[in-house]
């Protein structure tokens, strides 16, 4: 392992652990998209972009807002990209 | 180039205990004779430098032995002086490098994988568990090598664990400033 994921590994465990203690600081935009896709990973295992995007929380955000918290949901460990169905698709991981 | 690594991880690691072993021994303990006069023992209630050795040996595995090596021996030098060649210091000092690294292995052993891997999230709570764990095998044997009293065993123990609690608190709220710092 590299210098800097050894970093990044050390801050991952302490976004787990501000997440357990309830300080992880969302912005309402990236809650907002959290939920929608809490809510339509429950239909379906993995949750598309596209689908996303429709969603009655997230239709009137604008496309970069969307992006750039949807990107920003994936750094704080939020959600995952799927790696077997490829770019666009999501797993929410739950909060504890 | 690899050398050049394993030597930059021992200084950072080294010189990390040394702080946060500085820290106690300079700060907190003073404070914790002021305030609880009436705790006899020389052990420190917040050890810090629990949380380094523990935090070392779940991202570096056994390479934090030697990491965590000129940090630990500089420590008990500060306190023993040359006394730090005895015996029992020098085992002392083996114990502290050891046991954290050995305690992860064991549990890989019996299929508790801790060690950080990319794509999973790591689990604090387990990295605690696992910081007690080696602080109750830590206490044990150099309480036993040391031949110290019950009550310096159960400090010790109290120290390490929300030592190693404190130092995760210090940097998750360091990495929160340094993400606002960043953004």
């Amino acid at each position: 392992m590299s210098e800097i994921s050894k970093l990044a590994e050390l801050r991952k465990l302490m976004l787990e652990m501000e997440r357990s203690m309830g300080l992880q600081d969302l912005s309402a935009v990236e809650r907002d998209i959290y939920y929608a896709a809490t809510e339509l990973s429950e239909a379906r295992s993995g949750v598309q972009t596209t689908n996303l995007l429709d969603h009655t929380l997230v239709v009137n955000v604008s496309r970069p807002t969307f992006f750039r918290a949807l990107k920003s949901l994936v750094c704080k460990g939020y959600l995952f990209q799927n790696q077997a169905s490829g770019r666009g698709q999501y797993i929410v991981k739950p909060l504890d | 180039m690899r050398l050049q690594a394993w030597a930059k991880e021992t200084a950072v690691v080294s010189f990390a205990y040394l702080a946060t072993f500085y820290m106690t021994f300079e700060l907190l303990i003073p404070l914790q004779d002021r305030y609880f006069p009436e705790f006899s023992s020389h052990a420190s209630l917040l050890f810090l430098p629990h949380g380094v050795r523990v935090l070392a040996a779940w991202l570096l595995g056994w390479r934090s032995v030697v990491a965590l090596g000129p940090g630990v021996f500089l420590a008990f030098f500060s306190v023993a002086g040359l006394g730090v060649f005895t015996p029992s210091r020098l085992i002392a000092i083996l114990i502290a490098v050891i046991v954290p690294a050995a305690t992860f292995h064991a549990f890989k052993l019996v299929k508790w994988n801790l060690s950080p891997r990319s794509g999973q999230m790591p689990c604090w709570p387990c990295i605690m568990a696992a910081g007690i764990a080696i602080s109750i095998l830590s206490s044990l044997l150099t309480n036993f090598v040391l031949g110290s009293g019950p009550q310096d065993y159960l400090a010790y123990l109290v120290g390490d664990i929300i030592g190693l609690f404190v130092l995760m608190i210090m940097l998750m709220f360091f990495f929160r400033v340094l993400r606002r710092y960043e953004a």
